[in-house]
């Protein structure tokens, strides 16, 4: 599978590559060429037998951002607070503000379903997520992740320690993993299911990445902060540790002399994974924070829908204030004598009703922006003020396929990775089923696209058609699957334009940090604040930025954040 | 009005030879199709004298009706011949698969059973009178008369020692079923060859070789993808075998012993069932005060819910079953409705057919009395019934100062997995009580009595058990060195260390 493989070493398919993967890309790409004829020789996948479509198409919508000509609102409303953007960080805003007994806010959502990258998707066989699937149980310092959870009832009881002990049935069951190398399923997706015990090399270099990773984890600066915490604020700003940033992960390894292929596949997986960054193109910073964050053996909380179940929760409390459908196209900070946005002096938000297609205009006295940022200057008025550093807030794009599958796979664990693919492999939406009796199950698989240029990715990724993408999906699981094709019944393909910011070298300590926090009376609140599109992160800066609200309304409140915190 | 076979264009000599070797092979296959209904009658129902009795009472008296009837046939005797030797091919080689089929509703079966009997007695009892007139011409009716009937009383001798010699131990009953309808139909294919012009019909060549074809591809798949392979993997006879959703199921008997196997594991022998039963339930319901309402999850084959029934404490059982083929089969199937005493049937059974772990998270009523009999913990979907989870919920069913009985695999053979289960019973706050008991079909067998408050060993059994008298139960918590305690970690879902233990105990074990 040449053609995948030049897929994860970031380099887009070809119409010939494509043609390489396979019988069904062969179909695929006659009818991606010339829309609308099916070509003679077309083969649909699974004999015409599998239906699905390109599910969620708002990235139009959003477009129309860029080409303007939205009508004028013909209502004025007033609203103290409005959170613009219904993804995990205003959602937070919006579950910490309703927490605290203020309820007169707005949260104005573009899609359907809020959510953002945590949506979910349900069928006759499952709930299923379309991006987000899994929150790593929180450590001391995510103090508000904690909190969420144990209102969500995932805590079953407290130790005598005072610690949480999760509920097992949502803690991830066993098989959690498996990985597929060398025509072999492996238990465990690890540097060391892989390690060739004859290869001295890779021994050492695997030795002393551990050993790397043991010294960071026990990392603790003057004030007792570690060297990569979760949320992202409560890391130390020692400059041994920020001066990762400027490096990459390869060039970390090339450095170090780690040449082992299979541990570097590791760690490019696990880049590619949690930030849709390769090696090269990943933070040594992000790189070490993926490792050395969490405690060792961390297990996960996972629900069918993956985090639409917080989703669920938050919107269970946020039902009155989320107004879905609504595109928020101008932002308009009130300006003070000196012509500059004014703290307290209000904004304007224009939305449009996507549904009955008539503007509307909030008066608000704060704005949560909880857009990424990319967005900003789009939306907002005078944004970037003139002689700010340019905002260089870069997104990788991601394709999220869900297969209804009739039975699962043999052996199939929760999250099953194949070695040296592009995607970062597949995990099964029923694996928490408590039922004993085997039956049709719901597949959802990741494809981060890699290549240095998101742009070009971007448009690559939009051109392909839905055969394309299930022609890219069974030539790759087809490796560990033989049967794959015959067991797939639907496939229906989410194409993410900006899914996760890129914590490329210099961003989390540079560009990211030296971003605004503040227009005026709009706070911005994203996970692309901390260079890592992590929920903990989108949580903690929607609760920080509610909290900086709170606090400007003189409304009483409890912090839910670490008191250690680097805002 | 008969027509001679003397039409031109042949000697008359090879149709003659033709017509007495489809005499000899109608009296085989004939009389193989009744010896195989008669068998496979006894595998399922018992009882073998009445089986044979009644079977080949119907058989004779059926070909009676057919030689009665043949008077009523006046032309076309050849193709009537032909077209009656394929339906005898068809009937007498589907004999086998449908009988195994019917088997799943016992009123059905008696029906089937007899239904075909009667039809392929009839097809039979028409061809020696067809015979005779076709032939009446070619010899003088001294000559036709005992070469005819010397044939089929030889064919049914072949029949009688071939059945038992070499179809039974070496073919197997559905390959044999299929074999002679294959036989029946090659001679019904010959037959149209040799008697083209006499019977003058292109169309019974067609349905022949179809006949002949389907038959064929019986042999080949239906035989060889499912009996064959089973029968390679039981001892004994196959009487039983069925695919639900959940599980593959299969009953075998051999000298009075039935054995249930779900996917191949071995769940009783009724050699010695009563022992396992026996100490799964009363150890545990006899230290129950007053064990009114009991649950029991799993044992579909109603074995547990018999020993059950012997203590008039109880009110109300409520069985929970995944499988309603099994608790169908346990409950109306007379063979093995028997086995449990037609427990399943009692005024006092409740069953329910549910997933155990979703059953009990929908439902709140409490028990005075829990048996937990699964299947062993052999992969992560049955891990689940053995995890922290899923005892911490049962313990919410159980009532105060009630007890549950938890089918616990081998300490044995799987040592680490029977402590494994002790262990994960304990870390929910439960009591556990370690029991074995030595049950020859399995080996050593482990149990856990589970209670929130420790339990007094009862002094009083129900009278009508065969093994356990309250001395011999108390020796049971006893564990001699080589199935003592092992240091074990509990098993969680997130973990199902159990599976481990378990797959490594038996295949040390087995080795």
């Amino acid at each position: 599978m040449e053609p995948l493989r030049a897929l994860i070493r970031g380099r887009l398919l070809s119409r010939r590559d494509l043609l390489r993967l396979g019988p069904f890309a062969a179909g695929a790409l006659g009818l991606g060429c010339r829309p609308g004829a099916p070509a003679p020789a077309a083969r649909a996948p699974g004999g015409g037998r599998i239906s699905g479509s390109i599910v969620g198409a708002s990235h139009r919508i959003g477009h129309r951002l860029r080409d303007g000509g939205f009508p004028e609102p013909q209502q004025t409303r007033e609203v103290p607070v409005v959170i613009v953007g219904g993804g995990m960080a205003g959602l937070s805003a919006g579950w910490k503000l309703a927490g605290s007994g203020m309820h007169d806010f707005v949260l104005l959502e573009l899609e359907a379903q809020p959510g953002g990258n945590a949506r979910w998707g349900e069928n006759a066989v499952s709930a299923y997520p379309w991006g987000a699937h899994y929150v790593p149980v929180p450590g001391a310092e995510a103090t508000a992740v904690r909190e969420l959870l144990d209102e969500m009832g995932m805590v079953r009881e407290h130790g005598p320690d005072g610690e949480p002990i999760y509920d097992a049935r949502h803690l991830c069951h066993a098989p959690q993993e498996r990985l597929f190398f060398h025509g072999q399923w492996r238990d465990e997706i690890s540097a060391r299911a892989l390690l060739d015990a004859g290869d001295t090399g890779a021994v050492a270099a695997l030795a002393a990445f551990d050993g790397q990773v043991r010294r960071y984890s026990d990392y603790r600066d003057a004030r007792g902060r570690r060297a990569f915490a979760l949320p992202r604020a409560a890391s130390t700003t020692d400059a041994e540790i920020v001066a990762l940033d400027r490096l990459s992960m390869r060039d970390y390894f090339d450095r170090a002399g780690w040449s082992s292929e299979r541990l570097r596949w590791y760690v490019d997986y696990c880049c590619r994974d949690d930030y849709g960054c390769t090696l090269d193109t990943t933070s040594a910073w992000a790189g070490w924070h993926y490792f050395c964050s969490r405690p060792a053996g961390a297990e996960y909380l996972t629900w069918p829908e993956g985090n639409g179940r917080i989703v669920r929760h938050y919107m269970a409390r946020l039902a009155e204030q989320v107004r879905t459908g609504m595109l928020v196209y101008r932002l308009r900070p009130a300006l003070d004598a000196a012509g500059a946005p004014a703290p307290d002096g209000g904004v304007e938000v224009d939305a449009l009703d996507t549904t009955s297609d008539t503007a509307v205009r909030f008066r608000a006295r704060h704005v949560v922006y909880a857009l990424p940022r990319f967005t900003a200057r789009r939306v907002i008025e005078n944004y970037p003020p003139a002689g700010a550093p340019s905002e260089e807030f870069t997104y990788c794009p991601w394709m999220v396929a869900n297969l209804t599958v009739d039975r699962l796979p043999d052996g199939a664990a929760w999250d099953n990775v194949l070695y040296d693919s592009p995607s970062v492999g597949y995990v099964v939406a029923t694996h928490q089923d408590l039922r004993t009796t085997p039956g049709a199950s719901v597949l959802t698989y990741y494809l981060p696209l890699t290549p240095p240029n998101p742009e070009v990715a971007r448009a690559w990724m939009l051109e392909r058609s839905w055969d394309d993408w299930v022609a890219l999906i069974f030539a790759d699981l087809i490796q560990a699957h033989p049967e794959i094709e015959s067991l797939v019944s639907n496939v229906d393909v989410m194409l993410w334009g900006h899914a996760m910011i890129r914590p490329v070298p210099g961003f989390l300590w540079g560009a990211a940090r030296r971003a605004e926090r503040r227009h005026g009376a709009i706070r911005f609140a994203h996970s692309d604040m901390s260079g890592l599109s992590l929920f903990e992160e989108a949580q903690y800066h929607g609760v920080r930025a509610a909290e900086e609200l709170l606090r400007a309304l003189g409304h009483p409140h409890a912090s839910s954040l670490p008191p250690a915190a680097d805002t | 009005m008969d027509d001679p076979p003397t039409a031109p264009g042949g000697p008359a000599g090879a149709r003659t030879r033709a017509l007495l070797i489809a005499a000899f092979t109608i009296a085989t296959c004939g009389l193989i199709y009744e010896l195989l209904a008669g068998t496979i009658a006894s595998y399922l129902l018992g009882d073998s004298v009445t089986q044979f009795s009644t079977i080949i009472g119907v058989y004779l008296f059926a070909m009676g009706i057919g030689s009665y009837l043949s008077r009523y046939v006046h032309r076309d005797l050849v193709a009537r011949f032909i077209e009656i030797e394929i339906l005898v091919g068809l009937i007498g080689g589907l004999s086998s698969p449908v009988l195994f089929f019917a088997f799943g509703s016992i009123s059905a079966f008696r029906v089937v059973l007899y239904a075909w009997v009667l039809a392929t007695g009839v097809l039979v009892g028409l061809e020696i009178p067809f015979l005779l007139r076709i032939l009446k011409d070619q010899f003088p009716l001294r000559d036709l008369v005992s070469t005819v009937l010397s044939l089929d009383y030889l064919g049914a001798l072949a029949a009688s020692l071939l059945f038992p010699l070499w179809l039974v131990p070496r073919v197997g009953l559905m390959r044999s079923s299929f074999v002679f309808g294959v036989l029946n139909l090659v001679v019904a294919v010959w037959m149209c060859h040799v008697f083209r012009r006499e019977h003058g019909r292109p169309r019974l060549t067609v349905q022949a070789w179809a006949a002949l074809a389907l038959l064929l591809a019986g042999a080949v798949y239906a035989d060889d993808l499912m009996e064959r392979s089973e029968r390679q993997l039981y001892a004994d006879p196959v009487i039983l075998s069925r695919t639900s959703p959940y599980q593959r199921i299969v009953l075998t008997q051999a000298n009075g012993d039935v054995r249930l196997f779900l996917n191949g594991n071995l769940q009783f022998s009724s050699r010695d069932e009563y022992r396992y039963h026996e100490a799964l339930v009363h150890p545990g319901l006899a230290a129950v005060a007053a064990p009114r309402q009991v649950l029991v999850l799993g044992g579909g084959d109603g074995l547990a819910v018999r020993e059950i029934l012997k203590d008039n404490r109880v009110e109300q059982i409520t069985l929970v079953d995944l499988d309603p083929l099994v608790t169908d089969l346990f409950a109306a199937h007379d063979a093995l409705a028997a086995l449990n005493d037609h427990a399943l049937r009692s005024p006092r059974v409740r069953v329910v057919n549910a997933d155990a772990f979703v059953w009990l998270e929908e439902h709140a009523e409490r028990y005075d009395f829990i048996v937990v009999d699964f299947p062993d913990p052999s992969n992560y979907s049955l891990g689940k019934l053995y995890t922290t989870t899923f005892y911490r919920r049962l313990a919410a069913h159980l009532d105060a100062g009630g007890a549950m009985a938890i089918q616990s695999t081998s300490p044995l053979a799987a040592r680490e997995a029977f402590w494994c289960i002790v262990e994960t019973v304990r870390a929910v706050g439960l009591h556990a009580a370690p029991y074995h008991a030595a049950i020859p079909s399995f080996g050593e067998w482990g149990f856990v009595l589970a209670s929130s408050e420790p339990l007094r060993a009862a002094d009083r059994y129900p009278a009508a058990l065969r093994y356990l008298t309250p001395d011999i139960a108390r020796s049971l918590f006893d564990f001699p060195s080589d199935m003592a305690p092992v240091p074990v970690e509990v098993n969680r879902l997130n973990n199902q260390i159990l599976v481990q233990y378990h797959t490594d105990g038996w295949s040390r074990y087995a080795r």
